[in-house]
């Protein structure tokens, strides 16, 4: 008896050793950040630009490194995001060798579940990883950026001087003219159809909206599913809202919901909810969908148990001959939202977003200082920007030549090219633009309408409440 | 001994450890969060007092509201179908000699395993398309059901799982407890001809009233638990429909922003809590003795 | 009826209830040996065609779970641990020692907590934790996961300890025996029962935890079981072969171990909550 409970004691305090050792590590961590940063005077030139190359460093200790970790958040996981995986370990790879002592810890975390869940709890603790997946906007960056919680880039973006190097996309992610996170790259969002079931039914292209309706209905009759759509994540249908509401209401209406100028249950926004309650009672939509995954939206249309979906064109990539969508690859073409009868505005406009990139804590020592300003130089480099667009179709973000630019060979990928070319404007998707409490509350309606719980009017009543409450709680 | 057993230093020694974590993860916490549950904080910016206003609002909340009800539905589900079954399997097992051991390890067995690989796990039975169940129902010709899809399956799904994961369980508690009455009184029953069923009713039953009234109060607390199935399995979806209370609270507080309405929230769960312990010791529990000091 | 049917009546209800727990399992065994989705599906109820052992090597590399296993295994233990200790010695004092009125105080106290529903403390509990700036440690699951169990284990042992004779301590006394041995050499190990249902069902409970472990970690390299087998779903949800290889892993060694101790398991975990 006795023997048994001194080993569960020693156990016990076996057991809150090796916790304290965790613990301890950790501090170590912090406080060798504070006091000792100075004496790291690492050679690289990024890291000697923090100007704090102490001389008593060079003077006696000339080959001691500091080993430090900086924590960096990404949501490159799974298979169809292999490709943003790769330029990533390449531009961590890089940093890594650049930087002395520096190790990333990386931590890879499902888009939404980051976007919605870890990362606003981790801003209110005010502890998020050094260097984080952000998305630019009300919601996102310029709320955590008015709190305090993000680097101001503007001085590396100076020091580096690639500010000018970005295409006019910045705004999203500025807040009084300061810079405080970096898009990797842009998209729209449009039909992705299946060629070869639409010529085995001998539909057109859905370029017009009597053919899209047509090839909906077509496909509905003979059991495959018009539109591929995964509506757990609610945000996945609300790109197809989103550009719904461009097209019926104008491209006008989607900033004006924040100004005041535009209502969401003004008789416009509500015809575009009609429009999508029609459509889901139409059975133009995946059955189950709200229980369905993004990539099992996917699934679906490489599987061609769907013929169409709506998706942004970073998915392009998802249907090269090495991607999950190989089944299908050569059989996919992209075509923007055709015009809808009666709509306003411009009908050529189509959707343009630079919303996802990277910020970085405000919290950080020298050492870690160092570790940002190199990732940014290696990540936001014209080689990493071009290899985004060949290998992954993500449009860059910053001005790349007209040569690199023509070599682009993918099918697909000038297919989304071309429609953006031939875009007459652009507006930007309404998750980018309103608070967060409103954006959820279109989550939240949406998903209401497509139980059928709610009606387009309710839904856009509902949304506007939001909308006004955080209008005037700005004022 | 009544220096040794009086000495308060030791006492204090014994007890302060205890006595301060319970301080600083009980006490304080309570207090915190019914400070913040006065304000508008939202986890960013300085919050403000902004007097009853959360409590009000939660009141006019009618995703709450659904989210209130919810709960109670799981309360009833657990309360109303899951303890008569719990008592009908006790009882069926207590009457087996052959593989008593093997049906009692078996159905405890979902009891000890985390609920939210048990929420993955059964997530892929619902799966409409792969899962075994509708593969299953199939067989029989029924069309596919989206079980975590559907507003009206999807609190039942999670109900379902609940009752696969905690029934054994219970069921392990009063068989424990049949099995602790004596053999000779329902030898006696026998010989006086009462049948199988009469002596479960009239004898056995009666016998293990208090553990049934314990099994029922476990059912009512592990009701107001619930959440880790809900936010792994559907996070409140679709459309709001497995909402419960707690889930409700977190999304407010983590997805939302909003820290001090989301402590509103908990207070009220907290009261809703401590009225259903009372209406329990008032109207179950009254005739049973409780624990006393 | 004749008595071989009657028999057979009860069992008859119970093979089906047993099929209704293994049919799970074995769904995910075999779907975890399987090629692919399109396999799943055709064939959901029988064995693979090919047994596909990949998803095992792939879902331990990019799962990591042997990682999320060893910090759940060391949290759960270590805290119950620490827990049942702080109990025991609390319980000690409050039973055995004459200072009833202060007692009766702390049963009170501790009586209220038991009424708190676990997760009503989760917001106030996340800015204690980040003001103690513990976040994203492993500290944040340990104190919280220790101080949680203390009132449920506190009450148990209290009674526990009550119904200890007190002779024993009358002769200790006689002996010279302090307080502290006293509380080491007589009363924790007529305890030990006791203390083993105690132990048993923190454990399991720091096991399972999933909400704090959720969101007071941020770190992959130190989440737990739960919270990073729903990271690990959240990633490859779609390809559900390997999904599944990752539930069997994460089941397997609680089953094992079920397996050696469900006779320790069982009282440990019913009797506690009778008591409690």
């Amino acid at each position: 008896m006795k023997k048994k409970l001194t080993s569960v004691l020693a156990a016990s305090v076996a057991m809150s050793a090796v916790l304290a050792g965790c613990g301890g590590n950790n501090d170590n961590n912090n406080g060798a950040a504070s006091p000792s940063a100075s004496e790291s005077a690492s050679p690289s030139a990024s890291a000697s630009a923090s100007a704090s190359a102490s001389p008593s460093a060079s003077a006696s200790e000339p080959a001691k490194v500091e080993n430090f970790t900086v924590s960096l958040r990404h949501i490159q996981i799974g298979e169809p995001q292999k490709f943003r995986k790769a330029i990533l370990d390449d531009v961590v790879k890089k940093t890594e060798s650049e930087v002395p002592g520096l190790k990333f810890e990386l931590d890879g975390v499902e888009d939404s579940v980051n976007r919605f869940t870890k990362l606003p709890a981790e801003m209110a603790a005010g502890n998020p990883p050094k260097v984080f997946s952000l998305f630019g906007g009300a919601g996102d960056a310029q709320k955590y950026a008015k709190a305090g919680r993000l680097l101001d880039l503007t001085p590396i973006l100076d020091e580096l001087g690639i500010k000018d190097k970005f295409l006019n996309v910045l705004d999203s992610f500025s807040v009084d003219g300061k810079v405080y996170g970096l898009p990797i790259g842009g998209n729209t969002e449009g039909i992705f159809y299946n060629t070869e079931l639409f010529s085995k039914y001998n539909l057109n292209p859905p370029t017009t909206w009597d053919d899209l309706v047509k090839a909906a209905d077509t496909l509905a009759q003979n059991k495959i599913t018009p539109f591929a759509v995964g509506s757990k994540g609610a945000w996945v249908p609300n790109m197809l809202v989103n550009t719904l509401i461009g097209r019926v209401a104008g491209e006008a209406a989607i900033p004006g919901f924040k100004s005041g100028e535009a209502k969401w249950n003004s008789p416009d926004a509500v015809a575009a909810y009609q429009l999508y309650a029609d459509w889901e009672k139409k059975g133009y939509f995946t059955k189950g969908e709200l229980g369905k995954e993004y990539g099992d939206m996917l699934n679906d249309f490489v599987a061609g148990k769907a013929g169409m979906m709506f998706d942004g064109s970073w998915r392009n990539s998802a249907f090269k001959n090495d991607a999950v969508g190989a089944a299908i690859a050569g059989k996919v073409a992209y075509v923007a939202l055709p015009a809808v009868p009666n709509g306003k505005g411009d009908q050529t406009a189509v959707n343009a977003n630079y919303g996802e990139g990277y910020g970085f804590s405000a919290d950080l020592n020298d050492n870690e200082l160092a570790a940002v300003k190199a990732f940014i130089k290696n990540m936001y480099s014209d080689e990493m920007q071009l290899r985004g667009l060949l290998e992954d179709g993500v449009l860059p973000s910053m001005q790349l030549s007209d040569a690199s630019i023509a070599q682009v060979t993918d099918p697909l990928l000038k297919q989304v090219l071309d429609v953006l070319k031939s875009a007459g404007k652009t507006f930007p998707h309404f998750d980018s633009v309103v608070q967060s409490k409103v954006y959820t509350e279109t989550e939240t309606q949406l998903q209401k309408l497509i139980a059928g719980k709610a009606t387009p009017q309710q839904v856009g009543d509902a949304i506007q409440k939001v909308q006004d409450a955080e209008n005037a709680a700005a004022k | 001994m009544k220096t040794t057993l009086k000495n308060p230093y030791v006492y204090m020694l014994f007890v302060a450890p205890t006595v301060a974590m319970y301080f600083l993860f009980f006490i304080y916490p309570t207090i915190t969060s019914f400070v913040f549950g006065f304000t508008d904080w939202d986890g960013l910016n300085a919050r403000q007092f902004i007097g009853l206003d959360n409590f009000v609002n939660a009141f006019k909340d009618a995703e709450f509201r659904s989210s209130i009800w919810n709960n109670l539905i799981i309360l009833l589900f657990s309360c109303c179908i899951q303890v008569p079954l719990i008592i009908v399997f006790s009882l069926l097992i207590s009457n087996v000699k052959r593989f008593q051991g093997f049906y009692k390890t078996t159905v405890f067995m979902p009891s000890i395993l985390s609920t939210s690989i048990i929420g993955i796990l059964w997530g892929y039975i619902y799966d409409p398309d792969v899962g075994l169940l509708n593969n299953f129902l199939n067989l029989f010709g029924i069309d596919p059901i989206y079980w975590l899809a559907e507003p009206k399956w999807a609190m039942f799904s999670i109900l379902l799982t609940n009752a696969w994961q905690w029934m054994g369980f219970y069921i392990v508690l009063i068989l424990a407890a049949i099995l602790g009455i004596p053999k000779d009184i329902d030898e006696a029953a026998m010989i006086d001809g009462a049948t199988g069923v009469q002596r479960a009713w009239y004898l056995t039953v009666p016998l293990i009233r208090p553990i049934i009234n314990v099994v029922i109060m476990l059912s009512i607390a592990g009701a107001l638990r619930v959440v880790d199935i809900v936010l792994v399995m559907t996070g409140g979806g679709p459309a709001g429909s497995t909402e419960v209370m707690a889930s409700y609270m977190v999304n407010k507080a983590i997805k939302y922003g909003d820290y001090g309405y989301g402590s509103a929230l908990s207070i009220i769960i907290f009261v809703i809590a401590l009225i259903l312990t009372a209406l329990y010791q008032l109207l179950i529990a009254r005739r049973q003795e409780r624990i006393e000091y | 009826m004749p008595v071989a049917v009657k028999k057979s009546i009860p069992h008859f209800f119970m093979i089906i209830y047993v099929v209704i727990i293994l049919v799970p399992f074995l769904f995910v065994l075999f779907s975890s040996l399987k090629a692919n989705n399109t396999e799943i599906a055709l064939h959901p109820f029988g064995l693979p065609k090919t047994w596909v052992f990949e998803n095992y090597k792939e879902a331990w590399v990019k799962a990591r779970i042997s990682v999320y296993f060893f910090n759940s295994l060391y949290l759960a233990a270590s805290a119950a641990i620490v827990g049942v200790l702080m109990a025991a010695a609390t319980a000690f004092a409050m039973a055995r020692m004459k200072l009833t009125r202060i007692s009766k105080w702390i049963y009170q106290l501790v009586l209220v907590g038991m009424l708190i529903p676990g997760n009503v403390l989760f917001i106030a509990q996340y800015f204690l934790v980040r003001d103690l700036h513990i976040l994203d440690t492993h500290w944040a699951l340990f104190l919280p996961y220790t101080a949680g169990a203390l009132p449920f284990s506190v009450l148990l042992l209290v009674a526990f300890m009550h119904n200890i004779p007190h002779e024993l301590e009358e002769a200790a006394t006689i002996d010279g025996m302090g307080a502290i041995r006293m509380f080491w050499k007589i009363i924790l190990p007529l305890t030990i029962p006791a203390l083993v249902t105690v132990f048993i069902v923190n454990f399991l409970g720091n096991w399972n935890e999933y909400l704090l472990a959720n969101f007071f970690i941020s770190r992959d390299a130190l989440r737990t079981l739960p919270t990073g087998m729903v990271g690990f779903r959240d990633a490859f949800q779609t390809n559900y072969a390997l999904v599944c290889t990752g539930i069997v892993f994460s089941v397997l060694p609680v089953l094992l171990l079920y397996s050696f101790l469900q006779r320790q398991i069982i009282e440990g975990l019913t009797a506690g909550s009778v008591k409690g």
